[in-house]
């Protein structure tokens, strides 16, 4: 690809991945609710939502979390432009990273108790993680030799097969980003719990649209790299990927909200098992 | 190890179709059931104004002039505790099964008796 | 040692049906201390005695709380009627026994629901509500009400309920009974709920004993207390034992509320097949003198009505001992050394009902 092609690609991706992510989400409290035997909210729902956040007046407690805020929409989109015009996949995850420890910054800058431990239990969230997530794009290498996207999503090999472990640990990671129970302890999509709303409590108006719409990228990113396990069959990657997006929500309302103990040893412990194992039987059986 | 206990009922709730109702557009059909308590309706026709409703209320929600033959109710006060239909000598209260409009004001709910033909007739005509 | 923070908890957050205040000091996420307070909602019910007479005053008892209404309005009756000497008519105590096993039920299906919110199962929140919405229909077609009743009066009830309607009723509630099973599996099996509940917030027999806890915390501690078996309205001809589980922990807890739900349908078909027929209220002359405890289980536990009268229409004294007030002492020893994730599950298990106890 020309650097101009990128660059196209790029803009268009900046543009569709939050269309898609919100529609994810519409989708997400549709499903979610008639699970529940509820109407549910139109599917559009969330796009109005933002909407409305954009005209509300943005209350702070401090000025400086904003900017924060800022700094992790920005390298969400960033992330985003990455991955999707096949850029280094190990830069698309420290970007992610990034972003989320910009969200965790400017929750502790908000200085209110329920954002403090919201952003306390983020952090525990991302150690928990953030392994498995490494684990997966070390394993892409092993079978494809390469780090970058385009590259792995060229392979003829079908990588769920030779890495059937990783995929599985990938969707434990996949149900912590999405924020969903039974991970949802730092903050979850409803107001239920004993932190409200956890780290996103003392965002408000363009701000909190602004975490919403940096949310949505994150999901399209997140589900994306589950697809890349599917990329040899683009079909099969698109089902995948909506059998995945179903199955944490059916995993969402069929799980209480763990503690921080129990949701750190099961991710470990899955990144252990599945994924160290995955990697060895990979590396050995070559 | 006992996990995704629930998710047969999910699945038949998924399948099922929603349990509630877009409430303002769609109601319950039946409204409410025969007994339900929803508001104080009067026949004003038939009522003599004897304030025995406004006695018993115990919330003071209800006002009767003999003198401009008024019949009142603050249905905000009103706790629908169907002690005025109760009392009525002349069984011209009733409690009514749907619910009173939502409001944003706090006004009474008049009802007047129109004026009697000058001899006034033994059964009251369209009670 | 990590630093000290306070997390102010209530009288307006998410997880607290009640409007209550706790200051938790929390190390990390364990919680030191949590310091309580209340208030808010004081409305000063019983002052009420003096601007209403005994009659009108059912119409305040029925108001006390949204949730056991009715129970509490039978108290308030049962006292009156004791202090007056009346003579109820059988069929209305069985109405009344009816009516409080389908509000016991009604409130401890709202309990499970807030308590599947409280660890995060918004389904089995939602799927909780929707079986007690049937119940709550149930009450609305045999009283008007749905959730204040408003069926209680001095001397009897206000509402008959013709014996086929009650078979109606009876055979639903039965039929509800399979979907109940369902929801108790999830609580009582599923992995993820036991891990927020088992041994969470212990409390040995003793303890539950000294700090006077009430109704399902007691009995979860295994003391076999229930004041149904004093045998008030119908509840002496009915066939039931209290439901006991002996751990005294969260799990003990939520298993007592949910065998009493089975034990409240099968009360209700007790009750139904055993009701005779009659006149449902007496005539009540005279004015009131004298005092009584009135004592009834509410869902969350005994509730004592005291009765005073001065041979007026007004009564001389009322108060209202709640069960919440009772169980509160034991809420606070619960939250020393728990962690901040447990607090919403902890105070939910005394079942807080706020209003009752403020008045």
């Amino acid at each position: 690809m020309s650097p101009l092609d990128t660059a196209l690609l790029a803009i268009v991706v900046v543009v569709a991945a939050p269309i898609a992510g919100g529609l994810l989400a519409g989708i997400d409290r549709k499903l979610s609710a008639r699970m529940q035997s509820r109407w549910g909210p139109p599917l559009l729902q969330p796009f109005y939502d933002v909407r409305k956040l954009f005209r509300k007046e943005t209350i702070v407690v401090r000025r400086s979390q904003n900017f924060y805020v800022y700094f992790f929409f920005v390298f969400m989109v960033f992330t985003a432009a990455l991955f999707f015009t096949g850029g280094d996949i190990l830069l698309t995850i420290f970007a992610l990273t990034l972003a989320s420890i910009f969200l965790v910054l400017a929750a502790y800058k908000a200085s209110s108790p329920y954002s403090f431990i919201g952003a306390e239990r983020e952090l525990i969230l991302m150690m928990a993680y953030e392994p498995m997530v490494l684990l997966a794009a070390v394993g892409m290498y092993l079978v494809t030799r390469s780090f970058i996207v385009v590259d792995i999503a060229r392979s003829p090999q079908l990588l769920a097969l030779r890495l059937p472990g990783l995929f599985i640990g990938f969707v434990v990671v996949l149900v912590v980003k999405m924020r969903k129970s039974p991970f949802d302890l730092a903050a979850s999509h409803h107001a239920h719990q004993e932190i409200v709303r956890g780290i996103t409590t003392e965002f408000s108006g363009r701000t909190l649209a602004l975490i919403e719409i940096a949310h949505w990228y994150e999901t399209t990113v997140v589900l994306g790299m589950a697809a890349l396990f599917f990329a040899a069959l683009p079909w099969l990657a698109a089902v995948a990927a909506g059998c995945v997006f179903f199955l944490i929500l059916l995993v969402d309302n069929v799980f209480a909200r763990v503690k921080w103990q129990v949701a750190l040893a099961t991710a470990w412990i899955t990144a252990a098992a599945l994924g160290v194992g995955n990697i060895l039987v990979v590396f050995f059986l070559r | 190890m006992s996990v995704f206990g629930m998710s047969r009922t999910i699945m038949r709730n998924l399948f099922s179709g929603p349990a509630t109702r877009l409430y303002p557009t769609r109601e319950k059909e039946p409204h409410r059931a025969a007994r339900s308590r929803g508001r104080i309706e009067i026949d004003i026709e038939a009522c003599i104004f004897c304030s025995a409703c406004a006695k018993r209320c115990p919330t003071d929600a209800i006002i009767v002039s003999k003198t401009d033959k008024e019949w009142n109710i603050d249905r905000l006060r009103c706790c629908t505790c169907n002690a005025c239909v109760e009392v009525c000598p002349k069984k011209c209260l009733a409690m009514g099964n749907r619910y009173t409009p939502p409001t944003v004001t706090k006004d009474k709910d008049i009802f007047r008796q129109p004026p009697r033909p000058p001899k006034e007739p033994e059964t009251i005509p369209g009670a | 040692m990590g630093t000290r923070t306070v997390i102010p908890f209530g009288p307006q957050h998410p997880v607290l049906p009640e409007p209550i205040h706790l200051d938790l000091v929390l190390e990390d996420e364990k919680v030191v201390e949590a310091i309580p307070k209340i208030g808010y909602v004081h409305r000063g019910f019983e002052k009420l005695v003096e601007k209403m007479d005994f009659n009108e005053l059912v119409y305040v008892a029925d108001r006390i709380c949204g949730i056991c209404a009715f129970i509490h309005s039978m108290a308030y009756c049962q006292g009156v009627e004791a202090v007056m000497s009346v003579e109820v008519p059988p069929r209305a105590e069985f109405l009344r026994t009816i009516w409080s096993e389908l509000a016991r039920l009604s409130s401890h299906l709202l309990w499970l629901g807030l308590m599947a919110d409280a660890f995060g199962f918004e389904s089995l929140f939602m799927q909780s509500f929707r079986i007690r919405e049937k119940i709550v229909d149930m009450l609305e077609e045999m009283t008007g009400g749905r959730i204040i009743l408003g069926v209680c009066r001095v001397g009897g009830v206000r509402r008959d309920v013709p014996n086929d309607a009650l078979a109606d009723i009876v055979r639903r509630v039965k039929d509800l009974g399979v979907e109940m099973h369902r929801l108790a599996d999830v609580f009582l099996q599923d992995d993820s709920v036991k891990h927020r509940l088992v041994g969470v917030g212990v409390l040995i027999r003793d303890q539950a004993a000294e700090l006077g806890c009430v109704g399902p915390m007691l009995r979860a501690s295994g003391v076999s207390r229930d004041t149904r078996t004093l045998g008030y309205a119908a509840y002496g001809s009915v066939d039931f034992a209290p439901i006991v589980e002996k751990d005294g922990d969260s799990y003990a807890r939520c298993a007592v509320r949910i065998r009493e739900l089975f034990q409240s349908v099968d009360l209700v078909a007790q009750a139904a097949s055993k009701i005779p027929g009659g006149e449902v209220g007496v005539k009540v002359s005279g004015y009131p003198e004298g005092e009584y405890h009135s004592r009834c289980e509410q869902p969350r536990g005994e509730v004592i009505h005291y009765v005073k009268g001065d041979g007026t229409r007004y009564l001389q004294r009322y108060r209202v001992r709640t069960p919440t007030f009772a169980n509160i002492p034991a809420l606070l020893r619960m939250l020393q050394g728990c962690e901040l994730a447990d607090v919403p599950v902890l105070v939910l298990t005394i079942d807080p009902c706020i209003s009752c106890t403020e008045r």
